[in-house]
């Protein structure tokens, strides 16, 4: 358990995660889930700078009962673009925090992934609760010794 | 005059195991900033070993013959699930609380303003009869203690900022009228106590702060809380429970102080001791984890200790403002 202390956000993420941008219809969000099995996608604008999260529980929403209509149109719905639904301001988390960190941060918030940002708010990567739950086996698995190099005959 | 480093070899050579975070890594990363030219002043010496009447001062003799009962000839023993020994340790511990009685000594009999103890393993877990986190012997608890029974001080303070409750210490204190305790430590983490009803005979000051405090926490928490009750107190010398895990990278708990946080810190406290106490700060190494993070803040806190009003400076320049005032009466009249 000593290892999984010493592992930054960086060296687990998803590095260069696919994003998406404000101006997409949310059809195209759902085909990205759909294909992924993402849990949230970043909203990027043209320079990769973060500008939201859009999560399943976005999309949902944009169907909850509201004053316009008596019963959400589907179709209608789908063709509006993303930043109308997007979760704006999300909490980021940045490459150098240690893991163990970001594991308080991730229950805590119930979060299921973090988008992970450098300074200026550039988008390098993405980091989700099976990466966590992977550097915790992969920092506490007893590794065998590798077989040296220069063993060879 | 000038500021100490009190360091010895064995406490490199306290070996917690592989991986464990309290690791002599620690320290190598420390004494590496500190070789460097902007720290060619500063004085180092060689500890001696704490002697039984300085430890028992705050721990029970049975806890002082457990503790070095149970150092293994080879390997490791585990005296808790965090709190490893090896061959080595019983040394570090002894040489670890000698540092801060010999740094007490040192700065009490005026050989230097302040100083800094690099030492392992960290003490303030170390209750009077029992070893934890970390810790074998309290440290800062035994110089305190030192202090007040060596050179007759009728009041010592320590301050400690390690993100994690200095237990230890405040069961030492807790009772006494002589010893103030001030602590910032992060809630409910490790050791879980530290809680603000917690004060003692009204000498314990607790201010836990909530995960993800920082910068402005710190200064609201001095400003509120941590200056008033020390200036309160009027120390006749401060001791610092230095540990430096509070620090936004720092693995183990979750509050955000930074490198320029423990510069200004440490210079309010300066401030606070060059008012009550001559300037006299014997500050000692706690937690910290982050390597990189840990050489960078006892780097500005150690440079801060240097650059301290010098005692011998002050007295001088009070001499000679009261020479002119004496002078200035003497033309008018």
């Amino acid at each position: 358990m000593y290892e999984f202390l010493q592992y930054q956000i960086r060296d687990v993420m998803t590095v260069d995660p696919i994003a998406i941008s404000p101006k997409a219809k949310l059809r195209e969000a759902e085909e990205l889930f759909e294909t992924h099995d993402f849990n949230g996608v970043p909203v990027v604008d043209n320079q990769r700078c973060l500008l939201g999260m859009l999560t399943k529980f976005d999309l949902l929403n944009a169907f909850r009962f509201d004053a316009h209509t008596l019963v959400p149109h589907y179709d209608d719905i789908m063709e509006q673009t993303v930043e109308t639904v997007m979760t704006r301001e999300p909490v980021i988390v940045a490459p150098q925090l240690p893991l163990s960190r970001l594991l308080q941060k991730l229950v805590e918030i119930r979060a299921k992934s973090l988008p992970v940002v450098e300074e200026g708010h550039r988008l390098v990567g993405i980091i989700s609760r099976q990466d966590v739950l992977k550097a915790l086996r992969r920092a506490t698995t007893k590794r065998e010794l590798p077989a040296h190099e220069d063993s060879a005959p | 005059m000038t500021t100490l480093l009190y360091t010895h070899a064995a406490c490199q050579e306290h070996d917690t195991g592989f991986g464990h975070p309290e690791c002599a890594a620690r320290l190598t990363a420390i004494l590496n900033a500190l070789g460097t030219v902007p720290f060619a002043a500063l004085e180092w010496r060689d500890p001696p070993e704490a002697t039984r009447e300085q430890l028992t001062r705050i721990h029970s003799q049975s806890h002082v013959e457990r503790v070095l009962g149970r150092i293994p000839k080879q390997k490791h023993y585990a005296i808790d699930g965090d709190t490893v020994v090896s061959p080595r340790s019983g040394e570090a511990a002894l040489r670890a609380a000698g540092a801060v009685c010999a740094a007490v000594d040192a700065v009490l009999r005026q050989e230097a303003d302040n100083a800094f103890c690099a030492i392992r393993p960290p003490g303030h877990h170390a209750e009077p009869a029992q070893a934890m986190g970390f810790c074998l012997f309290n440290n800062a608890a035994i110089g305190a203690a030192h202090a007040r029974a060596v050179y007759d001080l009728e009041r010592v303070a320590v301050i400690d900022f390690d993100v994690h409750h200095g237990n230890g210490t405040q069961a030492a204190f807790e009772q006494d009228h002589g010893y103030l305790y001030v602590s910032t430590h992060q809630a409910y983490i490790y050791p879980g106590t530290g809680r603000r009803e917690e004060r003692g005979v009204g000498n314990i000051v607790n201010v836990p702060l909530l995960a993800e405090s920082g910068s402005a926490d710190l200064r609201h928490a001095w400003h509120q809380d941590i200056e008033p009750a020390l200036r309160r107190f009027q120390p006749k010398l401060i001791l610092i429970s230095a540990g430096f895990d509070a620090h936004y990278l720092d693995p183990l708990a979750e509050l955000n102080f930074n490198e320029d946080d423990y510069e200004w810190l440490t210079r309010e406290i300066l401030a606070v001791a060059a008012d009550c106490c001559e300037g006299r700060v014997v500050s000692v190494l706690e937690g910290g984890y982050n390597l990189s993070a840990l050489a960078a803040s006892v780097a500005v806190h150690v440079k801060a200790l240097m650059e301290a009003p010098r005692a011998a400076q002050r007295a001088l320049v009070k001499e000679i403002l009261e020479r002119r005032k004496a002078k200035r009466n003497e033309n008018d009249s």
